[in-house]
């Protein structure tokens, strides 16, 4: 039993670590916002807690997480002040440019060894280290949805102009929420370069945060939650269909890659608010029978 | 000066006949198509596949233009018409455009395999022209030629003819064009034809140039494309054209001058000055500011 | 308001992959008659895909060597790890506690190597890098880490030397990847041997693995008039590159390094490989009976022979010589042991040894492009 534990203890891990990144996209999205920054702030997070902990070693992993999640945070926010005054697709595009800058940095740059990236970083995150930050990440979110300042974010997502007249802050309000997600995404690489060993830029391209985002919304961004079921379920899946393809006799590879799109697909049309809306739908579907 | 001049052209002209199909998409539904890059991709594959059928190039690269079309109309049907009218269809359309172009990548992984696969040699005559002091080969002026044309082509359509002005009439406004009596699908789906011909175009005329394809071909065009439909307004053809070979040349003045680790980080840096200082871009008219 | 019972899909869905691999599950990993499973985490999905993909033909046909000469039986079990971290980690583990192999050959990356290799060490299971050519960070992470793969630092000073005798070059332009490990390491190796060697380097320009056009940087490093173009790239980028220096009008000599070694090279640039030379791994010509069987058994199974099949050839047979040296014994501990033992073992890549490091040994050679060949410097 411990031998299955183990096999599948870093699953677990991704699992968790996924979660925090679809949750960080949610941060954004919940107010309206499609941001893809995400894997930009994730590799400023990562970065920083790797250089902390490998040229200052005598620094407890706390601080060198707490400075993850800091220091994306702070960068979010000179990027988000003109940024986020555009609307929708132009957002989108602007902060992908910025994720592609942040990892064309990391490349050219020497002091982090370019494409080669910082190894050896000692393990310190474990299990619990995740699903304390996913609980707190979780805890936070949840607190979020029924106050005040959630219903601002509602009325924001809803219908900005509207909710300026109102005399909702919209502008401090979506700031805030960037700079939440920027926290949360470079917490999660932070504690992702302490699990992996290493940091390289090839893990913070285009389609990382492209995975964040489709976590989060097959998880569903109806529920603060919804990213992780999200997560849970599009990380796990590869495994499922790993040992699928192999009991078919498939090759290893397209076929993965195919169901994966498939799957999305399926989601989206049929399921447009996500997984956590199955069980309200066979409710619904039961009371109709009834 | 010269050499660089002509390199800027030629690499430009394919951007700008791949974000042209990008922009096409973008005026009419208001959506990114992510899978843009993939019908890119495909149609390269398309040709190559054809031509190891001992199908002649003249007869090759048409075909796989056309097929990739008929892609474009399968992938409307598939993955937007469902979306629309959906309150969120921006970041749906988004997200169902990224999973056909994982599906189209995963197929052709399928059939071509991981490696670079190539053109047999000898399927286009080996020569280079002099211009000047610079030196370009004969395939490459076609591929410029061609690329000028196809978007003189489209350019024609969109003002002169029927088709255009319907295609229009639904990018101003799809309500508005049903009142007035235009099948707005119909328009919709040739509006996605067009548009994934030009990038399959655009995919074929690469591969042919650089002799290099496989499935992760449409990854160096994908985000460049981004950059020039900006540069040229999000929705605007002529926009797209000019951006194109704008950002060519300044990606090759940049290798020149400060060296190409900066060349990518100079397309992302012109695409945020635009967005930050003039969002709309060269000749877009679309809305790009909340405020 | 319970989360409990929003829970029910994704726990389903745990359980549900848990509940398929328990069903598959075949206890420890003896196949019988004393054979031994080896795990291969190769990259067969992604980026680095191509070079997973020669990687399982090479460990293919080593296979049905080795087990066909009787002795040693070994049974691979072929993973994917996509190209990323995350996956060469859960394959990894997979390997190591599920699977229970003796021993593992892989990853096809560095990066990947960082980040897996660590939990094989921690878990005292014998690792053989095929591919890996990282300077540091491999080997390092502990004694159960080996390599047959030479690193650059190993073949490009003695080739970039003899290339200056016989070419007497002062200046050169470079232009390597540098988003790639194997090219950056590969160039930070070539700008040491350039600078020992006294060459002044009049330009240096960049490119990225999905790049198809260097023209701008071609036409630029041509501007400076260096003596040589030095150019660190893997084998699909140096065909179009050397094609496409040529079309520019470079008539001078182009030296590469280990990713230039592959036949699809020379096929693919066409003329403009001619004069191209090469420090190398693996030396294609070579007439040793190891190459020479390598070579066919690529040839049956219909697959272009390259550096990459060679090294992830000779990781098979080093293994089995492995558990020849520990009398037959296919526990890790017993391969752990052998490969030390390990010391001239005729392999495609020459007579092989490891370094006190569990570095790769042998001798690297030169090569240069005559007549559409590859022929030996001497």
């Amino acid at each position: 039993m411990t031998d299955l534990f183990l096999a599948y203890e870093s699953l677990f891990a991704f699992v968790g670590i996924n979660g925090l990144l679809a949750l960080s996209v949610y941060a954004t999205l919940c107010c309206g916002q499609l941001s893809l920054a995400n894997a930009g702030f994730m590799a400023i997070g990562a970065y920083t807690g790797a250089l902390i902990t490998l040229r200052a070693p005598g620094v407890p992993f706390i601080a060198a997480l707490a400075a993850s999640a800091l220091a994306p945070a702070l960068i979010a926010v000179p990027l988000g002040l003109p940024v986020l005054r555009l609307r929708g697709v132009f957002l989108a595009i602007a902060t992908v440019g910025f994720g592609e800058v942040v990892r064309l940095f990391f490349v050219n740059w020497d002091y982090t060894n370019g494409a080669l990236g910082l190894v050896a970083i000692p393990q310190r995150t474990h299990l619990w280290t995740i699903a304390l930050a996913l609980a707190l990440a979780l805890y936070v979110l949840g607190r979020l949805r029924g106050s005040r300042t959630g219903y601002a974010l509602e009325a924001i997502r809803e219908d900005e102009t509207a909710a300026r007249t109102m005399g909702i802050y919209t502008t401090g309000h979506k700031l805030a929420m960037l700079v939440l997600g920027a926290a949360l995404a470079g917490l999660a690489g932070g504690l992702e370069a302490h699990h992996t060993f290493m940091v390289a830029p090839g893990g913070f391209a285009f389609g990382r945060v492209v995975d964040m985002l489709v976590q989060a919304v097959v998880g569903g961004t109806a529920a603060f939650y919804g990213p992780v079921v999200g997560a849970a379920f599009l990380t796990v899946l590869p495994e499922v269909l790993r040992e699928a393809g192999a009991r078919l006799g498939l090759a290893p590879g397209p076929f993965r890659l195919f169901l994966n799109g498939a799957i999305l697909l399926a989601v989206i049309l049929y399921l447009p608010n996500g997984l956590v809306s199955l069980p309200a739908r066979f409710r619904r579907r039961a009371r109709g029978m009834a | 000066m010269g050499q660089q001049a002509l390199n800027g052209v030629f690499v430009g002209s394919i951007y700008a006949l791949f974000a042209v199909g990008y922009t096409l998409v973008f005026g009419v539904l208001d959506i990114l198509n992510l899978a843009h890059a993939a019908v890119f991709t495909l149609a390269a594959f398309i040709a190559l596949a054809l031509v190891d059928a001992h199908l002649p190039l003249w007869l090759a690269l048409p075909l796989a233009v056309a097929a990739a079309g008929l892609i474009g109309i399968v992938l409307e049907r598939l993955a937007f018409r469902p979306l629309r009218g959906r309150a969120d269809s921006n970041i749906s359309g988004l997200i169902s455009s990224l999973a056909m172009a994982t599906v189209f990548e995963a197929i052709a992984l399928q059939i071509f395999g991981p490696d670079i696969s190539r053109f047999p040699q000898g399927t286009f005559p080996d020569r280079m022209i002099r211009i000047g002091g610079a030196s370009a080969s004969l395939l490459q002026l076609c591929i410029v030629g061609t690329s000028v044309v196809l978007m003189a082509v489209l350019t024609l359509l969109l003002a002169r003819t029927r088709l255009g002005r319907q295609i229009r009439a639904v990018a101003e406004s799809p309500r508005a064009a049903r009142i007035l009596g235009v099948n707005v699908d119909r328009a919709i789906a040739m509006a996605f034809f067009l548009s994934s011909a030009l990038g399959g175009a655009a995919g074929v005329l690469f591969g042919l140039a650089f002799n290099s394809i496989s499935p992760d071909v449409g990854r160096s065009v994908e985000l460049k494309g981004l950059a020039v439909i900006i540069l040229g307004g999000m929705g605007s053809v002529p926009g797209a054209v000019v951006a194109g070979f704008a950002l060519g040349l300044i990606e090759v003045f940049t290798v020149a001058h400060l060296g190409s680790s900066f060349r990518d980080a100079v397309s992302f840096a012109v695409l945020f000055l635009v967005l930050i200082a003039r969002p709309r871009g060269l000749f877009g008219r679309a809305a790009a500011r909340e405020a | 308001m319970s989360l409990a019972r929003r829970w029910p899909l994704p726990l389903v869905l745990l359980l549900t992959a848990v509940a398929c691999k328990e069903q598959g599950a075949q206890g420890p990993a003896a196949a019988g008659g004393g054979g031994a499973v080896i795990g291969a985490a190769l990259s067969l999905t992604g980026p680095a895909a191509s070079y997973g993909a020669q990687q399982r033909a090479g460990i293919q046909a080593a296979l049905d060597d080795v087990n066909q000469g009787g002795g040693v039986k070994l049974t691979p079990l072929i993973e994917d790890d996509a190209s990323t971290k995350e996956q060469g980690i859960t394959v990894f583990q997979k390997f190591i506690n599920r699977d229970k192999v003796s021993a593992i050959i892989g990853p096809t990356l560095s990066n990947t190597a960082s980040a897996a290799d660590p939990l094989a060490q921690q878990a005292k299971v014998p690792v053989l890098g095929i591919s890996n050519t990282a300077a540091t960070g491999i080997t390092d992470i502990g004694n159960y880490i080996w390599r047959d793969s030479l690193t650059e630092a190993q073949v490009i000073p003695g080739a970039f030397k003899k290339a200056k005798e016989k070419l007497q070059f002062n200046t050169a332009g470079v232009l390597y990847g540098n988003d790639d490990v194997f090219t950056k390491a590969g160039y930070d190796v070539m700008q040491k041997a350039l600078a020992d060697q006294g060459v002044k380097v009049v330009g240096t320009q960049t490119f990225a693995k999905p790049d198809r056009d260097y023209n701008a940087q071609l036409t630029a490093l041509i501007a400076a008039k260096p003596d040589v173009l030095v150019v660190s790239a893997l084998a699909d980028n140096a065909a179009s590159i050397v094609a496409q220096a040529r079309q520019r009008g470079w008539t001078g000599p182009i030296l590469g390094g280990n990713g230039f070694n592959s036949p699809a090279f020379i096929k693919n640039a066409g003329a403009a490989a001619e004069g191209v030379m090469v420090g190398t791994s693996w030396n294609s010509l070579s007439q040793d009976p190891a190459n020479q069987k390598f070579l066919a058994a690529m040839k049956k199974a219909g697959v272009n022979p390259d550096q990459f099949s060679a090294q992830a050839y000779t990781g098979v047979i080093i293994l089995a010589e492995a558990i020849r040296q520990s009398g037959g014994k296919t526990g890790r501990e017993d391969i752990e042991a052998g490969l030390g033992k390990l010391k001239d073992l005729e392999t495609p890549l020459g007579k092989f040894s490891f370094t006190p490091g569990r570095d790769a040994q042998h001798e690297p050679s030169v090569q240069q492009v005559k007549d559409g060949k590859f022929q030996i410097v001497q």
